[in-house]
């Protein structure tokens, strides 16, 4: 089938789209080389088919078993998650490597939450070490009723609550905050480097 | 979970094999891979999915990837088994077949018990 103007327009359009979507995450060189690939695959279906009973129905249809370009984008997403985390090491797409694997297993959705659960407490440390200088009468040790109820930040203290302690607090919410980040990190990374390693072949 | 979930997740998990086992008598290109892939099981349910795969399989050492131009009039890129592919798809093909054996004499001895 020999393609009209308005049939290669629909080709540019579902490449277009691709393009934009892949490039949203993945590097620009392996973006092109993507889209080159689909456009093959589509330039072979279209050779190889009769455009009967119209060209609008035969591109449509060759266009519906390849995929919505977002179905093939987040594919493309799926599958490259995990090497992008391991490779660059940077939070974000780590937390979405994490993210991925536990909605495929259980074990995965159980190690996610406790690396989840490390990543807020240690950001809820370092909180405590930016709020300590602006509220210093609701952030700190809170005790209640003569026993310690709450490390952390109360808007307002409840009756009978106290904060204790100074400024001394801000350094040790660092050092906590920063340890367990660290550990949250390079546990994550562990985890997504044996991971990545599982599926890998002995070279 | 539902049966949908339990398909969904065999056709997930032998679609590596399918694919090693499709270039292993020679190199092909991404469509002639599905198409061989269409003749012989219902693994592709979406044609475009095929081709992230094909690309991890590359990152992983287990398949080699070349465009090739002047064949048609557009470029094709052709995949093939690597050393390493070849060593991963007989280690796969040992382990799909004692795995099928298992659960087949399973079934067997089910039905045998039923009757």
């Amino acid at each position: 089938m020999t393609l009209t103007e308005t049939g290669e327009s629909r080709i540019n359009g579902y490449l277009f789209v691709l393009e934009r979507s892949l490039g949203s995450f993945l590097p620009a060189d392996v973006v092109r080389d993507a889209v080159r690939e689909i456009e093959s695959h589509v330039r072979e279906r279209v050779a190889s088919t009769d455009a009967m009973p119209n060209e609008r129905e035969a591109l449509e249809r060759i266009l519906a078993e390849l995929g919505p370009p977002l179905r093939v984008a987040q594919a493309y997403s799926a599958e490259r998650t995990i090497d992008e985390a391991v490779a660059t090491g940077r939070v974000v797409p780590m937390l979405r490597a994490v993210w991925t694997l536990a909605l495929r297993t259980f074990v995965g959705s159980a190690i996610a939450t406790g690396l989840f659960s490390a990543y807020a407490a240690g950001i809820g440390f370092l909180a405590i070490a930016a709020l300590k200088p602006i509220f210093p009468n609701n952030v700190g040790l809170i005790v209640r009723n003569g026993g310690p109820w709450q490390l952390g930040a109360q808007f307002p203290l409840p009756p009978g609550a106290t904060v204790h302690g100074g400024y001394w607090i801000i350094p040790v919410s660092i050092a906590c905050g920063v340890g367990v980040l660290v550990f949250a990190h390079t546990t994550t990374r562990h985890y997504l480097t044996a991971w990545g390693k599982r599926r890998r072949p002995e070279l | 979970m539902s049966h949908e979930t339990w398909q969904e997740q065999l056709r997930r998990g032998s679609l590596d094999l399918a694919i090693l086992l499709t270039v292993s008598d020679g190199p092909r290109y991404g469509l002639a891979i599905i198409q061989h892939l269409e003749a012989f099981t219902d693994l592709v349910v979406t044609e475009g999915t095929i081709y992230p795969i094909l690309g991890r399989l590359t990152r992983d050492g287990l398949l080699s990837a070349e465009w090739v131009e002047g064949e048609a009039p557009h470029a094709r890129k052709y995949y093939s088994l690597t050393r390493a592919g070849a060593k991963r798809l007989s280690t796969m093909k040992a382990e799909w077949r004692a795995f099928a054996e298992k659960i087949e004499r399973l079934m067997a001895s089910s039905e045998r018990h039923a009757s």
